[in-house]
């Protein structure tokens, strides 16, 4: 008997879980492995903000209890990093010295919070907030009502920056050219929709650019942020939130192409015929615009997966989404976007 | 019911032979009693010596009593991925799995510990064979690494292990004591900022914590010890696994005390020169296996027809024969019970835990001068190797009581197998003036010359004599255990096994089940009247042995005349909670519960 196709999805996010789902649903007896440097079973990190609303525990926030893995049979690696991906020999080698052969290999392996450039000596200075354990680090340094200071403010840092304010804690946001991310807006786009922000009760800085922070504060705050006009501003934590890029050095050796994401045609099959690529790490061929774009949002992603693991069973789905990429305030003063979708 | 509170995980460390698996075990268990926990530990060895086969130690740490080691464990550590895999379906949901995620070599598919991690146990792997080649400059320390990284992880107290690191290699090169340190603190290191994710929690102890008190002892070290406060004078012994760390121990402590020990050329003349010690007056003992009480079976009817007091430890491995030498088993009990030429009853202690092995050996010597007979103590490869916290008796319990001496009586008259009203004879030592007297293995008369004619009435003195030793002062015989009254389900037990019956108990007790429990400590001559008053409490009796036959089931069947019904194994693990309860479920009317896969004793193997 021929033994079953082995499907590899690297990455358990959005994307991937999605993927390893229609896989089984579609195939029931491939083999369906998913690897991913994660600690936990698949979790929605748009839910990361609930902790400050009281949802610490974990296991509140997993899509599907971690058995559902077993009764599905998708083998989930986790804590375990793909350095390597020979796209010839159709093999995967992990940090830890294993190698694993694939058949189909499906990348999903999202992207990495961006740090301004003059910032990154100051990495440890500064909170992530890209995992569950990183977010429930800023929690614990966070003191009860104490401030937040978020350099950018992306769509998820907006989103965590409301729910902090909501929640009894000080925001102060430096304003850049990537707040909003992923929308891509002006200075003169962003205006009023940070006014609308400190309406809110938000504090905004939107002249200036930070160029360092440091733990040495002049009163009792634990970080302060310089701006390029000397201001200090005081808080407790700092946290970047730049938009993302693309996790992919890994896949260098692969045999595909990379501009900033993997390249990917309609149907999210890479320029290896054994490779497909979904969710914020791969840049789509848009026909019409001639150009790869990166389609972001958890909906996206999952439709991504789920499409692209149609396709590695034979499917020829073409992924044609058009996501207007639209932002602004309502009559009530909240914020509208059109990748913010809970 | 017991209430289950506080602190309950269980550690199991996996390694090869030589990567210090059982080391790093020791220090743990005993870190952990400094800190003032209860500790039940149980370290499996491969059958080889060294550079093959599988090592595991398993710690259970607990706030209150426990009885058994836990049929999941809530952490596994590995230091051999190869030997650890098979062990991860023994850690429960939400427990850790830790392990090195940084190997020198290439490993193929499924190679790795942490393709096999299940989705609901934690993962946490680190460098731990670089940390330690950059703390020691050898990988040896790895074993030490991992304390550190637990510490942290656990938040245990750091000087308790620095402490028992310490002592562990006092004997050792400062350099190696210094080395081990730099290792627990680099695994420390490595902890440190790491999240946590499971739901392993050890609380700080309580004021109830007695660790200051509490000593770590295994089984065999706790005879060695009972042997020791009990005043032993005089060992004979021949090696033989799982027994021979006795002899090793008393070797070191019984010369500096003005003890005699000797190790002879085989079983049978170790019995011999015990049972000529135990003639000429002195506490004198020997232990073996299996094979060895096999050899020594008909020197023990020279024992109990002479009326010699002697003690014999047995500590039973899978048999028969060479059988499983490295596994444990309850198969030796007719052996030690009947085993031999003739009627010959002795009397039988099996201690169910580590305590009772220290209160049994201690006790021993007194029964046996009582009653002057061998008094076996009888124990297992489990509870041999097991280690547990015991707190020694503070005042010398089991030391021997000062001879009155017999008038003399004229050479040749004194009735050494005199017929008393109790059928216990004066007995004087040889050399005593005016009490010479003969003594013989044939049958003989009340002056010890052969006679067989008297047959009837010596063999009724030999038997009747032992009746009263069910109520020996200072030695629990049977105990009852759980609800009071009329039950569902009652579960009779022995030795080693008892643990898990407790344990079984509790979970039944937990789901709803009335249930007791029993443990019987003298088997010869057997506590027939609290068996039967148990007995007549139980709607169903349970009695569950590590052996195949059912041995001790036969006797207690054979003295009641009540049926009961068995559970038997002979896997060479101990018998698992979840199997027992299954049983005690299936005899309570109620459904099998699902859970989580019992793996432990597949595993175990
Ligand atoms: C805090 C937060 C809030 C958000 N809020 C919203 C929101 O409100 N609405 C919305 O629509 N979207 C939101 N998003 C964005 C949305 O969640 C992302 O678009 C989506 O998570 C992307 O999914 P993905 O599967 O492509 O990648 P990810 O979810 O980023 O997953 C990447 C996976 O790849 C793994 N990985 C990466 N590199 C490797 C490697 N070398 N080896 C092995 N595994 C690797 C990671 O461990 C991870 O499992 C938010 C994101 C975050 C972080």
């Amino acid at each position: 008997m021929a033994s079953p196709i082995h499907h590899v999805i690297i990455g358990s996010g959005s994307a991937g879980f999605g993927a390893a789902k229609t896989l089984r649903a579609a195939d029931q007896n491939c083999r369906v492995t998913m690897i991913t440097m994660d600690s936990l079973p698949f979790y929605q990190r748009y839910a990361l903000p609930q902790i400050f609303r009281g949802r610490q525990d974990w296991r509140e926030l997993l899509e599907v209890p971690p058995a559902k893995y077993d009764e599905l049979d998708i083998k989930l690696r986790r804590r375990t990093r793909v350095v390597e991906v020979d796209g010839s020999n159709q093999i995967i080698s992990l940090a830890h010295q294993e190698t694993v052969a694939y058949d189909r290999l499906l990348v999903c392996t999202g992207g990495r919070s961006y740090l301004p450039e003059n910032l990154t000596s100051q990495v440890d200075l500064i909170h992530s907030f890209g995992s569950y354990e990183a977010a429930m680090q800023v929690f614990k340094d966070l003191p009860k009502g104490g401030s937040v200071i978020m350099i950018g403010g992306d769509m998820i840092g907006i989103d965590l920056a409301l729910t902090l304010l909501d929640s009894g804690y000080k925001v102060t946001l430096i304003a850049n050219q990537q707040t909003f991310w992923p929308h891509d807006l002006t200075a003169k786009q962003q205006k009023p929709l940070l006014k609308a922000l400190e309406a809110k009760g938000m504090i905004v800085f939107s002249d200036s650019r930070p160029i360092g922070v440091s733990d040495k504060c002049t009163n009792s705050a634990t970080r302060c942020v310089t701006l390029e006009d000397t201001t200090e501003v005081l808080g407790d934590v700092v946290l970047s939130f730049c938009g993302l890029s693309p996790a992919v050095e890994f896949m260098l050796g692969a045999d595909v192409d990379i501009e900033r994401g993997i390249l990917v045609n309609p149907e999210l099959r890479t320029s290896n015929e054994t490779i497909w690529a979904a969710g914020d790490v791969c840049q789509i061929w848009h026909d019409t615009e001639k150009t790869y774009k990166f389609y972001h949002g958890w909906k996206n992603v999952r439709m991504m997966g789920e499409l692209a693991a149609r396709n590695m069973l034979g499917g020829h789905d073409i992924f044609d989404v058009n996501v207007e990429d639209q932002i602004g305030v309502e009559p009530d003063g909240q914020l509208k976007s059109t990748f913010w979708t809970h | 019911m017991m209430n289950r509170t506080g602190t309950d995980i269980q550690i199991a460390i996996c390694g090869s032979a030589g990567d210090g698996t059982i080391a790093s075990g020791d220090i743990l268990k005993r870190a952990a009693a400094l800190m003032g926990f209860n500790v039940i530990a149980f370290d499996v060895y491969p059958p080889e010596i060294r550079g093959f086969g599988k090592c595991i130690s398993r710690v259970r740490i607990s706030s209150q009593q426990s009885y058994s080691l836990k049929q999941n464990s809530d952490v596994l550590i590995s230091l051999n991925d190869t030997h650890a895999i098979p062990h991860v379906g023994e850690v429960r949901d939400f427990g850790a799995v830790i392990y090195d995620d940084n190997l020198i070599a290439n490993v193929p598919e499924g190679g790795h510990i942490s393709g096999h991690i299940h989705p609901a146990q934690i993962p946490y792997g680190f460098s731990i064979r670089q940390i330690s080649e950059q703390a020691t400059n050898s990988a040896r320390s790895r074993n030490i690494v991992i304390l550190g990284y637990l510490a942290e992880l656990f938040d245990l107290p750091r000087e308790h292990f620095r402490k028992i690191i310490r002592d562990k290699f006092a004997t050792k090169p400062r350099a190696v004591t210094d080395d081990n340190i730099k290792a627990f603190n680099a695994g420390l290191l490595a902890g440190s900022g790491v999240f946590k994710l499971d739901d392993v929690v050890v609380q700080k102890v309580d004021a109830k914590g007695n660790g200051a008190d509490a000593e770590m002892m295994t089984g065999n070290g706790a005879v060695a010890r009972g042997f020791m406060e009990a005043g032993i004078q005089c060992y004979f012994g021949y090696p033989i696994t799982p027994a021979t760390s006795i002899m090793e121990r008393l070797a070191v402590e019984m010369p500096p005390a003005g003890g005699k020990f000797l190790q002879t050329e085989d079983e049978i003349s170790a019995i011999a020169a015990a049972i000529g010690a135990g003639y000429a007056g002195t506490r004198a003992a020997t232990a073996t296996s299996g094979p060895g009480l096999a050899l020594m079976a008909e020197m023990l009817g020279l024992g109990v027809m002479a009326e010699v007091p002697v003690v014999v430890v047995v500590s039973q491995r899978g048999g028969p024969s060479t059988g499983l030498p490295t596994k444990t088993e309850q198969s030796d009990l007719n052996l030690a019970v009947f085993g031999g030429s003739g009627d010959a009853q002795r009397i039988v202690l099996a201690p169910t835990n580590v305590e009772g092995c220290y209160r049994c050996a201690g006790r021993a010597f007194e029964i046996a001068e009582t009653y002057q007979t061998p008094v076996i103590v009888l124990i297992d490869l489990y509870l041999s190797n097991r280690y547990e916290t015991v707190i020694p008796s503070a005042h010398k319990q089991f030391a021997a009581k000062p001879r009155v001496p017999l008038a003399p009586n004229g050479d040749g008259a004194f009735k050494r197998f005199e017929l008393t009203e109790n059928n216990i004879s004066p007995r004087a030592i040889p050399g005593e003036e005016g009490l010479m007297h003969t003594v013989t293995g044939l049958e003989h008369n009340e002056l010890g010359r052969p006679n067989d004619a008297i047959h009837m009435d010596m063999n009724t003195k030999r038997h009747e004599k032992l009746k009263p030793a069910v109520n020996f002062p200072g030695l629990t015989v049977s105990k009852r255990f759980g609800d009071e009254g009329k039950v569902k389900v009652g579960i009779l037990g022995w030795g080693s096994t008892f643990g898990e019956i407790l344990e079984t108990m509790y979970e039944a007790q937990a789901e709803g089940i009335s249930c007791a429990a029993m443990k019987v400590v003298m088997l010869s001559p057997l506590p027939v009247e609290s068996i039967a008053a148990f007995f007549a409490d139980c709607d169903e009796i349970l009695v569950p042995e590590v052996n195949y036959e059912g041995q001790f089931a036969n006797i207690v069947c054979g003295a009641l005349g009540k049926p009961v019904s068995r559970l038997n194994q002979t896997n060479g693990a101990p018998m698992a909670v979840a199997d027992i309860l299954a049983e005690v479920r299936r005899l309570s009317g109620k459904k099998p519960k699902t859970g989580q896969s019992d793996t432990f004793t597949e595993a175990a193997l």
